[in-house]
């Protein structure tokens, strides 16, 4: 029996009062690979992240993570294992009325280890996101945009998740530090075998970290495939614009 | 926590507000181990006027007027702050849940809410007290009911803005309780609003009190609460005005003094929540 896919989205539709933000997205992300979803602003990427990730209930269609079906809205105990987000910003993503720590002491808390325990682990992850333990007492809002994105990885580390998800990981970064972060995901994927499914707007991330890409456009998956075929002999006509649109070896990051 | 009490302060109104508060606090609270028994009888000392034996005159029993207005204060405050308690309690629970369990829930909560709130309070206080007869224990709750709409309406909006911030879904999917959730990153974020909400309810508790207890429906005698005293005094007005007007003036200062107050810990809380005219 082959491997279960790290995530496999079925016939996905999401409507809104009055739009349908998905339409029937199908999606099979293999294991410890670097998926990448490209697509315009508007067009459904941080929706289907939602999807998958059980914030957001489908209209119709189904999500399995690693094999298990996507309880939406239920208990996402058994859940935060084999899954962990990494948020647009991720220091919205910290309690703004918790000191660091405290927010990831929260993880031996959900997972049931000790204190104790959790902190040596997070000696070692800290080591390799070059994060100082002093952080730890501090606020969200006394640390740098760079350090509480590391701090928010952390945390989903501290899961030794199947799969992380970024939702625009890049965006609001600096040129260089966003190769910094691009190269930090990948280190930890290789480290830890995680599988990586990343979100961005941004043809030059994507083209940069991910080994397969799906592009989207309106709520549609328009084309999916190994990264170097899908960029060098796009076949679908959205994918030739939007890759003509996007002038080469310019990563720097536009808003949204 | 200086520079919170510093900018109420500095409010418009903040410092009348605060000093009239202190004021009423003080009748309450420090007045009464100075004045004599509020009870004590003296029928040929009765309708006296301030004198500095009696600084606000005698009832019609001779009874020390401002003896019984530092325990109506007292009462009418104590009444009130029970009142406001229950509702932001209640409120806060029923806005949660409702914000936080699904459609159906929130549907039930909201036409609970705006069956509530449908009646004017005073007609839904009456109407509760008519049907299940005076008496303080019955009034408090009644009052709470009347108050505890808002108390759920802005804990639910609040509430479901909160829903979507990121902490609060990061806290999700790492599969933290959902008691958990509301108790450490839920409640914290919103009781500033709820407080100040509680804050510019006081008077009018104040007030809904002092009226059931006038009318007779509220504090039964020998309690006392501003509402008996008002009463006690409209009775006898052809005979003395003395009477009514301590506690009106407590009445009065204490409705002025929590509606300054709440506005500037308002404004200082949170600006956006003053309703625009
Ligand atoms: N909670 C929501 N309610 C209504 N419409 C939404 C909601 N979330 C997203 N949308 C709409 O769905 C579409 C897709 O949004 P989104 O998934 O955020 O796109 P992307 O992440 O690719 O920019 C947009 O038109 C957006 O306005
Ligand atoms: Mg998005």
């Amino acid at each position: 029996m082959p491997d279960p896919l790290a995530i496999e989205v079925a016939g996905v539709t999401v409507d809104f009062t009055g739009m349908r933000a998905l339409d029937g997205v199908s999606l099979a992300v293999p294991t410890a690979g670097c998926f990448g979803i490209v697509g315009e602003s508007g067009s459904g990427k941080s929706t289907l992240l939602r999807t998958i990730l059980g914030l957001q209930g489908p209209t119709r269609g189904e999500v399995r993570i690693e094999g298990v079906l996507q309880p939406h809205r239920r208990d996402f105990r058994a859940q935060a294992r084999l899954v962990q987000p990494i948020f647009q910003d991720p220091a919205l993503s910290l309690s703004p009325r918790r000191r660091v720590g405290q927010s990831l002491d929260e993880v031996g808390e959900a997972l049931g280890e000790p204190r104790d325990a959790l902190r040596a682990r997070l000696g070692g992850v800290f080591e390799r996101l070059g994060l100082q333990m002093p952080v730890l007492d501090r606020y969200p809002h006394q640390i740098s945009g760079g350090q509480a994105r590391r701090v928010a990885i952390a945390r989903a580390l501290l899961f030794q998740p199947r799969v992380l998800i970024a939702d625009e990981p890049t965006a609001g970064l600096d040129v260089s530090v966003q190769g910094d972060l691009l190269n930090l995901l990948q280190e930890i994927r290789a480290a830890t075998g995680v599988t990586l499914l990343i979100v961005s707007h941004n043809l030059a991330v994507i083209r940069l970290i991910a080994d397969r890409v799906a592009v989207m456009q309106g709520g549609h998956i328009v084309e999916e495939g190994d990264s170097r075929s899908v960029f060098d002999a796009p076949r679908s006509d959205y994918t030739r614009t939007l890759i003509a649109s996007w002038p080469r070896g310019q990563p720097v990051e536009a808003t949204g | 926590m200086r520079g919170f009490a510093g900018r109420i302060w500095r409010e418009r109104g903040g410092r009348t507000g605060v000093l009239l508060v202190a004021l009423v606090l003080f009748i309450a609270l420090i007045l009464p181990f100075a004045t004599p028994d509020p009870n004590k009888i003296d029928v040929p000392a009765r309708f006296l006027p301030p004198s500095l034996h009696h600084p606000l005159g005698t009832d019609n029993l001779g009874r020390d007027l401002l003896a019984r207005v530092t325990v109506g204060t007292r009462s009418a405050l104590w009444i009130a702050c029970v009142v406001i308690a229950l509702s932001m309690a209640g409120g806060l629970a029923l806005g949660v849940i409702a914000a936080l369990s699904g459609r159906l829930v929130d549907r039930l909560v909201t036409g609970f809410c705006d069956i509530v709130s449908a009646f004017p309070s005073y007609i839904l206080v009456f109407s509760l007290v008519a049907l299940y007869g005076a008496g303080l224990g019955k009034l408090v709750v009644a009052i709470a009911l009347a108050f505890l709409p808002q108390f759920a309406r802005i804990t639910r909006s609040q509430a479901l803005t909160l829903r979507h911030r990121p902490f609060i879904e990061s806290a999700r999917l790492m599969g933290l309780p959902a008691t958990t959730i509301i108790r450490r990153h839920v409640l914290p974020n919103i009781v500033g609003p709820v407080i100040v909400l509680a804050s510019m309810n006081i008077p009018s508790v104040i007030t809904t009190e002092a009226a059931m207890s006038f009318i007779g429906l509220g504090v039964q005698p020998p309690q006392t609460s501003l509402g008996t005293l008002i009463r006690d005094g409209y009775v006898f007005l052809d005979q003395s005005w003395w009477p009514i007007i301590g506690a009106v003036a407590v009445l009065a200062i204490a409705t002025l003094g929590c509606t300054l107050l709440g506005e500037a810990l308002r404004d200082v809380v949170d600006p956006k929540l003053r309703r625009e005219p």
